[in-house]
């Protein structure tokens, strides 16, 4: 019995360390760098974004996605990143990898590190470098009048159905705005896809999937609501009509091109 | 009459000494005989995979796929951590030994999850891990736990105590594009053999045998041959100083033929082989080693020449089993490239190969060459990225165990359909040559991520009949998952999805009994044991560690 009471007394005096890492050094194993990191970025040319983005390729979008749109790593096409977005805050995640996550220091020369930077930058501000033909306060009448706030979000206000709008036009390029509204089916975040879950006794729920595993589904259906399914009661969960938002290829031309200056002058908080 | 308080005295007294027998560790050290005959301790689970034979099987039969319906969770430990949980724990005479990100040793009670003793070794903050700050678990001979780390070091702590008695560093972890050692080791007789990581830095492999008592290395295979070793013209030009073939899980041993069977990863680069033309020998392949003197006695290589990152390192299966009229002894292996193998384990010859998933790579099996894969023309990546090759990069099985029931026969397989793109992006050369770029280096070229819906990819819990390598039944999952299975004698299959759904299957016909919705992603698999008595199965989800039971 005393043995037991004093194993416990030592379970006791032991704590749990969770390790709380601090920035570390932006050197190469073995090599040590004694530069300090510039606050701006020197590779920031075209011809540098265009070798930080093969690099990216090779490197990040195994977890971040070809288009840098995230999976098991972070989405980059936010423009928001927790570890900061500044150069040199960009620079010490690339160069160092995150502590208590899955990204590994990412082993190329500084000049690389700094090419990778300035891809990362400009996917999350495609749309800083254009400017809208048409008249932006039209098109935000075109997108009252068309009730898009219904599924879409610009700050607080709108629904959740769609992407959320508040920054998109720093986000997004006007072709990719352009499309989104003649030919929405054409890249649909995979977490606004629509699909049908339907039940055994019949009844077909339309919606976007907020979440699965092998015993129920989540979504959120047409009217906003939160669902839950239990896969018992499920008869087939179909994904063939993907797009929940329909065309407007058959706006009149000056319309789109006003809701296009309409979204491209929604450019978040900086 | 006694008084309340006498009572609870009394009651406490029982309990303890209840608990002071499930803890005093009736049955003494753990010999290397008892790790020969692990599987005749069904109480205990003595190695990684439960026993020399890789079968993570258990012989318990209190939990059957009659009551399996009425399981559940008997306590927690959380693990507080925010890396993935990999670990597959040790339970020796009532003591719960496992391992928790990054390289912390816990002593629980088996019974009732109460923490005994804690270890922690503490890493660099900068480690060179291709996947996650992981650690997959433990080793023990006599009282004396072996534990390797991701900073290379393999150490030996105080099974009583938690106290290290020896620590040994295996390599330099910054060399290269940088080592670690995540496995979990392997006690074969008077010998600690523990693997290492890193196909995708760049590294040159290599497994190692430790002298337990003082952590001495008493001998290295190189998985590269190096200059005048048999092979060693397999690699163009230099590649063969940076080729990977790393030996990052954990092998099995036959002491019938005293051979320890351990499998190697990719070549390195993964996508791009331009500069390592050649089947690249060792990498891919299964070994057969003298574990007394690390010698090769034999090798298969499954994928030569790999393009596609699909490492042979899953836990060798070792059966018995008729295959055209004879008894053979063979490696049961289900692939990463897609392809159950039956490989005779006594001289490594080809017996059958069979796909257990999609597979668009192949167009069968040169049996004059020793079943060497006919590979078909346009499944290499590409620099625009090739989205026609199944299986995807993580393989239609990867690292998670497989489980053999010498009961049903089956060998059970959690298996990944998915699909992926392989991209071929160039890599440069790593800095060994004189006159090469500065040390900096291209670490690892993982190709294109996914882009494809979540129901494009899929999971299955399949049977394979060895023999035939014929699906007996399936069980289909919503996505590919990370987590292994283990098969009992009461006729169960255990395992756990990417989503946290902790399942039980009738062996037999692969029919759901139960589930547990523990929502904390599986990334490793089921072990059982017997504690006071009774039966208990335990399974990481999450940062937590379930343990299940009967009332």
């Amino acid at each position: 019995m005393r043995r037991i009471l004093s194993l416990c007394c030592c379970a006791g005096a032991l704590t749990i360390a969770v390790s709380a890492q601090a920035p570390q050094n932006p050197s190469l194993a073995g090599v040590e760098l004694s530069a300090p990191i510039p606050d701006t970025n020197p590779f920031s040319s075209d011809a540098d974004i265009q070798a930080g983005e093969a690099l990216f390729q090779t490197h990040c979008s195994y977890c971040h996605g070809s288009f840098g749109e995230g999976g098991r790593g972070a989405d980059l096409t936010s423009g928001i990143y927790r570890r900061g977005g500044r150069d040199p805050e960009l620079y010490a995640s690339i160069r160092n990898g995150i502590p208590g996550s899955e990204m590994a220091p990412v082993r190329v020369t500084d000049d690389e590190v700094w090419k990778m930077v300035a891809f990362v930058k400009r996917l999350g501000s495609q749309g800083l470098l254009e400017k809208a033909p048409g008249d932006s306060e039209a098109g935000r009448l075109v997108y009252q009048k068309r009730g898009c706030a219904t599924c879409h979000s610009i700050g607080r206000e709108g629904g959740s159905l769609g992407p959320d709008l508040t920054d998109i036009g720093r986000r997004r390029g006007l072709k990719f705005l352009t499309e989104s509204l003649v030919t929405p089916e054409s890249d649909i975040p995979i977490r606004y896809r629509g699909l049908q879950v339907v039940l055994k006794s019949g009844q077909t729920v339309t919606g976007i999937r907020l979440n699965r595993d092998d015993l129920s589904i989540q979504l959120r259906d047409t009217r906003d609501n939160l669902r839950s399914f239990l896969m018992d009661n499920v008869r087939e969960v179909r994904y063939d009509k993907p797009s929940l938002m329909p065309s407007y290829s058959a706006m009149d031309r000056k319309d789109l091109d006003d809701v296009v200056a309409y979204l491209n002058s929604l450019k978040g908080e900086q | 009459m006694i008084s309340k308080r006498a009572g609870a005295w009394a009651v406490a007294a029982i309990l303890v000494t209840t608990v002071s027998w499930t803890l005093s560790g009736q049955s003494g050290p753990v010999t290397s005989e008892r790790l020969l005959r692990a599987d005749q301790e069904p109480g205990n689970w003595l190695m990684y995979s439960g026993a020399y034979n890789g079968w993570r099987f258990s012989r318990l039969n209190q939990i059957t796929s009659q009551n399996v319906k009425n399981l559940r969770v008997k306590w927690l430990f959380q693990g507080r951590h925010l890396e993935k949980f990999e670990t597959t724990p040790l339970v020796v005479d009532g003591i719960m030994y496992l391992t928790r990100p990054e390289n912390a040793i816990y002593a629980l009670d088996a019974v009732t999850g109460r923490q005994l003793w804690m270890y922690e070794h503490r890493n660099p903050e900068r480690t060179f891990n291709c996947c996650g700050r992981v650690n997959r678990g433990l080793a023990i001979l006599g009282t004396t736990l072996f534990m390797n780390t991701l900073d290379m070091h393999v150490i030996a702590v105080d099974a009583k105590s938690g106290r290290e008695i020896w620590k040994t560093k295996m390599f330099d972890h910054t060399a290269a594009g940088g080592y670690a050692a995540p496995g979990a080791p392997l006690v074969v007789k008077d010998k600690l053999i523990v693997g290492m990581a890193g196909g995708e830095r760049g590294v040159s492999g290599f497994l190692d045998a430790y002298d337990p008592k003082t952590g001495q290395r008493l001998w290295r295979f190189n998985t590269i041959p190096q200059p005048g070793e048999p092979n060693f013209g397999t690699w163009a030009g230099d590649s063969w100083k940076t080729g990977g073939a790393s030996t990052w899980n954990t092998g099995s041993y036959d002491p019938d033929t005293n051979t320890l069977f351990w499998g190697t990863s990719n070549p390195w680069p993964d996508y791009y082989d331009d500069m390592r033309a050649g089947d690249n020998l060792y990498s891919a392949s299964v070994l057969a080693l003298d574990p007394d003197t690390g010698a090769l006695k034999w090798y298969y290589q499954f994928t030569p020449h790999d393009v596609h990152d699909w490492d042979a390192t899953q836990n060798p299966v070792l059966v018995d089993t008729e295959y055209l009229g004879q008894t053979r002894k063979v490696l049961a292996w289900p692939n990463r490239n897609g392809f159950f193998y039956l490989i005779d384990r006594t001289n490594g010859k080809f017996l059958s190969a069979k796909a257990f998933v999609k597979q668009t790579w192949n167009d069968g099996f040169d049996y004059e060459n020793n079943g060497r894969p006919i590979v078909r023309p346009g499944t290499e990546p590409t620099p625009e990225g090739n989205d026609t090759v199944w299986p995807g990069i993580d393989g239609g099985s990867n690292w998670m165990a497989h489980s053999y029931s010498p009961l049903t026969r089956l060998l059970y397989v959690f298996a990944r359909e998915e699909r992926r793109v392989y991209t071929k992006n160039e890599v440069r050369h790593p800095t060994t040559e004189p006159g090469g770029p500065p040390n900096p280096m291209q670490a690892f070229n993982r190709g294109r991520g996914p882009r494809f819906a979540p129901e494009e990819s899929w999971g299955k819990a399949i049977a394979i009949d060895p023999p035939t390598g014929n699906i007996k039944w399936e069980h289909r999952v919503v996505s590919p998952p990370w987590g292994g299975l283990m098969s009992t004698a009461g006729n169960v299959v255990f395992g756990g999805t990417l989503e946290g759904v902790i399942f039980a299957l009738d062996a037999t016909t692969g029919e759901r009994l139960w589930t547990f919705a523990s929502n904390g992603a599986v990334y490793g698999s089921a072990i059982s044991y017997l504690a006071d008595g009774k039966q208990f199965v335990s399974i990481p989800a999450g940062d937590i560690l379930v343990t299940f039971g009967l009332d």
